[in-house]
């Protein structure tokens, strides 16, 4: 093991090794016109050599950077290779962002060269070349619509593949071989930006040993090997998919799959039967409520059926899964639902062969969990950071459970500081901020921890629990605690509520803003018989205003359980009149809300929580997706909840925060 | 699909198709009145006008569906009078409809298919069966079908009944389907009516990237002038039947005759 890692240590040495040992397998696949296109770790290490000679011809030297901007394609994540392969630096940005966040990104990354997917993307960098002195060329994927674009400086992928080859055929080979050789475990292999939370968003430089040490630890974990299929569909940008989709792949062999198109993917997982799957909460809940939503419209005896196997999974499910005692009358009663709900079911979501799959960068919904856990999915949670490439800690199989993220995770340490921060240290810990001392200094110590800026404790399991952000977690008035992520992610977890910001650091009361799930609410409203026109007339709606009470109620019920956060009860909130958005700047591209923004956008109606009024008047501009700007006025209702009271303290209690 | 410029005959910037005196009457309503104007290869043309001026009824001319009682219609250097639409069509010239019409219980899959129906050549005996000649034909057929499902970034709605379709997609199937017959005149009917301003960017740049890379010449009716002004080379402006003015964007704008007919005159 320890020869083989000075040996492999580097991407390119792993695909070269790939091609040698498994030349034959499968390493991607991707949908092009309603057909599943695959390439082999042979045909992958011969373009990927290629690739990397024309990009070498560009120009492209050791130590600079190469932004990629796209979904997931094999000609993105090939361009990732090339670059390595001549000891250039990766950059995946954020394809979605807007020019301007794009164009801070790029600058401060000094990209010589970008690899992007189509004619949206060069366009894209055509409107901010201005501002990138230092970008000499741009390569695209897709041609379409390019045609007669000025190619002095634009190139296709296509056209540089061939190139390539030729090139190799002289003695560019040789050059080639000997820059593989030369890269180094501790180089610099990737620059991922973080989403950008607070401020602007720093870029964290990971060497080739912080990724693979961490993908390596994290296949050995849960068994992964080349047998695995995987889809690729997270941003490239995101650490996760950075770990999943490139380097897992090739420290383990596995194959990765690029759907046809963002929109295709739950089809595109279904027909490639994922073991091995990574998502967002998000994902999870969606593929839930769609479920849900289903199975209201399906026939009564279908429909009955559903439920009495989902109780059945409900009470057996887990415990099977968890390898546990069960009776035989619930094994053949479970067994007999797998045939007839859960298979097809699992076969719907494409996790009919699923060995394990992941959900992580925020608190999962318990009965979401539990859900997919019930029908025998093996889902697990694990907290992780860019800065630590990717594990932190991680739940072992047989000790899961919805509301921690697990034991630290392997060659992993992890503690808590005296105001309650997780820190960790492992291998996979970054380098530094790029161009950011100042930053750096502030996140990681000389010793190598790293300060995560998540509040959290361990509890008497050895399990870690994450309560928020550690600069989030404020106090009110009465000195009571108040942590806004628990509040939201506790309401999150109702299938109505989509998006919550709660406020109430320095207050009376804790009081927030609701954003409503326009699917689950709108499908609750044509079954209620409630007709709305918009959005924002569902969202005023005063039955939805009922519902949403109810819910708030419940979760002020569960607060006045916790001795700690019974202070934290919602006494009043509002359902806002607009989605938020991350082209109005309200959520970060990653889908989370900025609580500051928000708070500033609607200052009138947070006064308005606080000054006891029963309704208030806002106007905000919104961003459409073209860029041009409108205003959106509204009425805002405003209702008050009740309390509920607080259990007592029990006299020994750790405080995490 | 077939690459730009293999239309034998007409070179890019000949005239295509030349629409010459033509008068259209319903009875007493007359459509059209004596209008005379061309489309060059390669261009986009968008003929425009207030509600009731005639330009559906000028499409429908143009391909066949109407029969005017004076004036000739010159297509690739063929003059004629009167032709049916089926005719018009395997002579290259299709079409998209103001009011969708698609088949509505078939996929998106099967109505794209649908367009490449003069483009069959099996025989019936063996497309009965499925097999052999008729199995490659189709092979080849659904390979053309799904670049048209590529190029329209229509893959999730593949196999999905256009029915159930949102508004926007299904026009954009409508031109899938019309695609399908690689056209050398493409007519579009209001394109783009009843869209947001999202479908609108996207039907755009749809209709810019077939001219672009297939070569089509596109005539194209559309009331979002906005959008005409972008995306046309020249401009037909029709005012109750006749023919008002005729030129580039520019040209168009500038003219008095067409402020007066959109804008009004004061009385």
């Amino acid at each position: 093991m320890a020869a083989a890692s000075t040996r492999d240590d580097t991407f390119p040495k792993l695909l070269i090794r790939n091609a040698q040992t498994r030349g034959a397998r499968p390493a991607v696949r991707h949908k092009d016109l309603g057909i599943w296109q695959t390439w082999t770790w042979a045909e992958v290490h011969d373009l990927c050599r290629a690739y990397a000679a024309a990009l070498h011809a560009l120009g492209l030297q050791k130590g600079e950077t190469i932004a990629i901007v796209g979904s997931n394609r094999p000609r993105l994540y090939w361009s990732m290779m090339a670059a390595q392969m001549l000891g250039a630096i990766p950059v995946p940005v954020y394809a979605d962002s807007v020019a301007d966040e794009m164009a801070y990104v790029l600058a401060h990354a000094d990209v010589k060269l970008a690899a992007v997917e189509d004619q949206e993307q060069v366009d894209k960098l055509l409107s901010i070349a201005d501002r990138l002195p230092n970008l000499r060329h741009v390569l695209y994927d897709e041609d379409r619509g390019l045609r007669d674009y000025d190619h002095t400086r634009l190139h296709g992928i296509e056209a540089m593949l061939r190139k390539g080859a030729e090139l190799l055929r002289t003695d560019a080979a040789a050059a080639l071989d000997a820059a593989i050789a030369f890269g180094k475990g501790e180089d610099l292999g990737v620059i991922l930006y973080t989403s950008g939370t607070t401020g602007r968003p720093k870029g964290v430089m990971l060497s080739y040993d912080n990724v693979l040490i961490s993908a390596r630890n994290g296949c050995l974990f849960d068994k992964l090997d080349e047998t695995e299929e995987t889809i690729a569909y997270l941003p490239l940008a995101w650490v996760g998919d950075h770990i999943f989709s490139y380097a897992q792949s090739l420290v383990a062999g596995f194959c990765v799959n690029c759907p046809e198109s963002p929109d295709t993917v739950v089809e595109d997982r279904r027909e490639i039967g994922t073991t091995y799957a990574f998502a967002p909460p998000r994902v999870y809940e969606n593929l839930l409520t769609l479920t849900m939503v289903r199975m209201e419209d399906a026939a009564p005896f279908k429909r009955r059926l559903f439920h009495y196997f989902l109780d059945v999974a409900k009470r057996v499910g887990e415990p099977i899964l968890n390898g546990e005692a069960v009776s035989a009358k619930d094994r053949l009663l479970y067994g007999l639902g797998e045939m007839l709900v859960y298979g097809p079911l699992k076969n719907r979501f494409g996790f009919s062969r699923i060995k394990v799959a992941y959900t992580a960068g925020e608190a999962i919904g318990p009965e979401i969990f539990r859900f997919f856990r019930s029908l025998g999915i093996n889902l697990k949670q694990l907290y992780g950071q860019t800065e630590a490439a990717v594990y932190v800690t991680m739940q072992p199989d047989a000790e899961i459970r919805a509301d921690t993220v697990g034991r630290p995770a392997p060659d992993v340490e992890v503690r808590i500081a005296d105001n309650g921060e997780v820190m960790f240290r492992s291998p996979g810990v970054f380098l530094a901020y790029y161009k950011d001392p100042e930053a750096t200094a502030k996140t990681k110590t000389p010793d190598g921890w790293v300060h995560s800026g998540d509040a959290g404790f361990f509890d008497a399991t050895g399990h870690l629990k994450i309560i928020d952000r550690a600069k989030d977690v404020g106090k009110m008035r009465d000195g009571s605690l108040f942590p806004p992520k628990y509040i939201e992610n506790k309401l999150k977890f109702y299938s109505n509520i989509k998006e919550v910001v709660a406020f109430g650091d320095g207050q009376d009361y804790v009081a927030c803003f609701i954003n409503i799930d326009l699917t689950a609410v709108g499908n609750w409203a044509e079954r209620n018989n409630i007709v709305y026109a918009s959005y924002q007339e569902l969202a005023g709606h005063p039955q939805v205003y009922d519902m949403i009470a109810r819910h708030v109620d419940e979760v002020n019920r569960s607060l006045a359980v916790e001795p700690m956060m019974g202070g934290a009860q919602v006494r009043r909130f509002l359902i806002l009149h607009k989605e938020l958005d991350a082209d109005d700047g309200e959520l970060t591209r990653t889908q989370k809300v900025r609580r500051g923004f928000i708070a500033e956008r609607y200052a009138p109606l947070v006064t308005a929580l606080y000054d006891g009024s029963p309704e208030a008047d806002i106007r905000t501009e919104v961003t459409f997706e073209d860029g041009r700007k409108g205003v959106i006025a509204a009425r805002v209702k405003i209702r008050d909840c009740a309390a509920h009271p607080v259990a007592a303290p029990t006299p020994v209690m750790e405080h995490a925060a | 699909m077939r690459a730009p410029g293999s239309d034998k005959g007409v070179a890019a910037g000949d005239v295509l198709l030349a629409v010459d005196n033509v008068s259209l009457n319903f009875g007493g309503v007359k459509a059209i009145t004596d209008v005379s104007f061309d489309i060059r290869k390669g261009e986009i043309r968008a003929i425009i006008g207030p509600n009731g001026a005639g330009k559906t009824s000028m499409l429908n001319v143009i391909n066949g569906f109407y029969h005017p009682q004076q004036g000739r219609i010159t297509y690739r250097g063929e003059t004629r009078q009167k032709m049916r639409p089926y005719v018009a069509a395997s002579q290259g010239i299709s079409r998209t409809f103001q009011n969708v019409a698609l088949f509505k219980g078939m996929s998106t899959l099967d109505n794209i298919m649908a367009g490449r129906t003069l483009k069959m050549r099996g025989s019936f005996f063996w497309q009965l069966f499925r097999h052999g000649p008729a199995m490659r034909e189709e092979i080849e057929h659904r390979k053309v079908v799904e670049e048209i499902i590529d190029f329209l970034e229509i893959q999730a709605i593949r196999k999905t009944p256009v029915g159930k379709l949102p508004y926007g997609l299904q026009k954009r199937v409508e031109l899938g389907r019309a695609l399908a017959m690689e056209p050398d005149l493409l007519l579009l009917d209001e394109p783009m009516a009843g869209m947001n301003l999202e479908e609108k960017e996207d039907m755009s740049r749809f209709i810019i990237d077939v001219n672009n890379q297939y070569g089509t010449t596109i005539a194209l009716i559309e009331h979002d002038i906005g959008v005409v002004m972008d995306l046309s080379d020249r401009i037909v402006v029709l005012e109750y039947g006749r023919k008002i003015a005729d030129g580039t964007p520019d040209q168009v704008k500038s003219d008095q005759t067409v402020i007066d007919a959109y804008l009004g005159v004061p009385h």
